[in-house]
């Protein structure tokens, strides 16, 4: 950004820069040659040159990254101190004394390990949901674009606007009424209202990125329309279904309101036990963080392990309106 | 038999737009209902139309109009600063290009995270007397005393500083949103500006941004839904204290349901709430993003 030099670049020299090594420019590459690249390359437009620059810029993301960073690794260390430690004046970034105390804790409590079961049944129900309801709505959407389609999503996106608590009531007398009163299936129904206009959005985006001509054959070849869509559609856009699965699943996972609405004992997901740590038992803070771990841990590891899918499907939508 | 493409069309969205007119609008019609009557918290209770009643108390109530500038504050104060810091990142990665990659997929992990987690984290560092962010500045000699600003306990801050964890949470989506749409810009218009003589600030408000006009049209609408519909965190951290301090509108009708055991009223409030924010959405909506112009 900073770097004004004039002289077009084109990548190796950028990384000669980052190597250090004083990269050979490629004087064999004809200038019409050269502008392919870079247009092939947008990143270089403003990929910053001078190394005087770069390394201003690297202390500058080094800054951000432990400012950002810093705020999980201290409730990581935190659960990890002695429960005097942990309210101590001053505080202390490290454990004096480093214990699974706290995990003991956290975790022997009872109902904590049923709310996990809990937060995984309610994720995994509302995940199938969302799937099973947005995939046939988000291709008939796409690809057939009647106008009830085009009512149908800015419906959908509206229903986004909608604030939990207003709905949250309402829809938990609804499911007493039906006797699912304080079950996974209720809160998952509940989750999917939230999840499953994410999910049209999204496969939607991941549809039209299919060739019509695909199904145009499959159907030629004396594939109903339907088995088009499962047998050959489907398997192209496997990859999208598994972005608006762990979106889905993610939206479920740390849902808080209607999980604190609509559920009592039997179905109490893990959120509204963390937060009833802090009613109930006190501030047990050293608990507290140690089950914020454990829940956070495993879905920060998933997302990470797939991030560049993830990456992907937020940008999407987004990027594309 | 064949049906007609638009017929079997409208098969494929029918679970999905049943699903929604099920759970989510007819429960907001119940929602509207309920805002005419004096309902009684207790099951079976008396229910008794009011007509406009409640929306009469609704508007002279201090706490609603109060929340209701409060919520606005917190939505622009979260958008604000979300966006610059977004921002920034997203053109630090853009300057340092492919070597950044690996710091980029760490700046994600907020994301995932829960916010009733966040708001947990923040209050534990912000909270009097053995909050770390106090102690910090105090030992970088900033603060003369680590108690010296009650980030949660004072009235005039406290909206500020709940907002931080939502700010943590998310500007990440901003971040990676701007990144995005920063790799659609043609490097050559950049060196062109460049040869051009333009320097950084003329490159990034000339260029960059109305080249990103549509991207962050769309992200500054979908955080600014999040943002004025923010629960978790504020519960968490003050339940809305101190002194209704940061009790934004989603905490009001939360505790004038359940705790006031006013359904009729904080119908009423909702009501009013969800049309405040269909119409700004829409105004915004309108004016910024302009879906179909900028192509």
């Amino acid at each position: 950004m900073s770097s004004r030099t004039a002289i077009p670049r084109n990548r190796a020299t950028t990384e000669g820069d980052v190597t250090g090594q004083a990269a050979q420019p490629t004087s064999k590459v004809t200038a019409p040659q050269r502008l392919r690249q870079r247009r092939g390359v947008n990143r270089e437009g403003l990929e910053a040159g001078r190394r005087s620059t770069r390394t201003i810029l690297w202390i500058l993301l080094a800054a951000a990254m432990v400012l950002y960073g810093f705020p999980f690794l201290y409730l990581l260390f935190t659960s990890f101190k002695t429960p005097i430690d942990t309210i101590a004046v001053p505080p202390t970034i490290l454990p004096t004394e480093w214990t699974l105390e706290n995990y003991a804790n956290a975790l022997g409590r009872s109902g904590v390990l049923a709310s996990f079961i809990n937060s995984v049944q309610t994720a995994i129900i509302s995940t199938l949901l969302s799937l099973v309801l947005a995939i046939p709505a988000a291709y008939g959407i796409t690809r057939y674009k009647t106008p009830s389609g085009r009512v149908f999503i800015m419906a959908a996106l509206v229903t986004r606007m909608v604030p939990p608590v207003a709905i949250g009531i309402p829809l938990a007398s609804m499911m007493s009424s039906v006797g699912l009163a304080d079950t996974p299936i209720a809160l998952s129904i509940a989750h999917t209202t939230i999840s499953l206009p994410l999910s049209i959005w999204l496969m939607s985006s991941f549809f039209e990125a299919v060739p019509r001509d695909l199904e145009e054959a499959a159907t030629v070849d004396g594939c109903s329309r339907l088995g088009a869509l499962w047998r050959v559609v489907i398997p192209v856009v496997s990859g999208g279904i598994a972005v608006t699965a762990i979106f889905a699943f993610l939206a479920s996972w740390n849902e808080f309101l209607f999980a604190l609405l609509m559920t009592a004992i039997r179905s109490q997901t893990t959120p509204v036990v963390i937060a009833n740590f802090q009613t109930q038992f006190g501030l047990d803070w050293g608990s507290m963080t140690a089950l914020a771990a454990v829940y956070s841990i495993p879905v920060i590891l998933l997302t990470l392990l797939l991030q560049r899918k993830i990456v992907a499907g937020m940008t999407l939508g987004a990027v594309k309106g | 038999m064949r049906i007609s493409d638009r017929r079997f069309a409208l098969y494929l969205m029918t679970p999905a737009a049943l699903f929604l007119a099920i759970f989510v609008a007819y429960p907001l019609f119940r929602l509207i209902a309920d805002s005419f009557f004096k309902i009684s918290p207790i099951a079976g209770g008396p229910r008794d139309f009011v007509g406009l009643q409640n929306y009469v108390t609704a508007f002279a109530s201090e706490a609603f109009m109060g929340a209701g500038w409060r919520t606005l504050a917190y939505t622009l104060v979260v958008v604000t600063l979300e966006f610059a810091l977004g921002l920034g990142m997203a053109l630090l990665f853009t300057a340092l290009g492919r070597s950044s990659q690996v710091w980029r997929t760490v700046f994600l992990y907020p994301l995932m995270i829960a916010p009733i987690v966040a708001g947990l984290l923040w209050k534990f560092l912000m909270i009097d007397n053995f909050g770390l962010i106090g102690t910090l500045l105090h030992q970088a000699g900033i603060l003369s005393n680590p108690n010296q600003i009650g980030w949660l306990s004072d009235p005039n801050i406290v909206l500020f500083s709940v907002a931080i964890p939502d700010i943590w949470l998310t500007t990440s989506f901003m971040c990676l949103v701007l990144f995005a749409g920063l790799q659609n810009i043609p490097g050559d218009l950049i060196e062109a500006a460049r040869l051009d003589g333009a320097r950084a600030p003329a490159l990034l408000f000339r260029i960059i941004l109305p080249l990103l006009r549509p991207v962050i049209a769309v992200a500054l609408v979908v955080r600014g839904i999040d943002a004025a519909r923010a629960f978790d965190t504020i519960l968490i951290q003050t339940n809305g204290g101190p002194q209704s301090a940061s009790e934004t509108m989603s905490l009001l009708i939360y505790r004038t349901m359940i705790r006031f055991g006013d359904p009729g009223l904080a119908s009423a409030m909702g009501t009013i709430y969800l049309l405040a924010m269909l119409a700004v959405a829409f105004f915004a909506v309108a004016t910024i993003w302009r879906p179909g112009k900028d192509n």
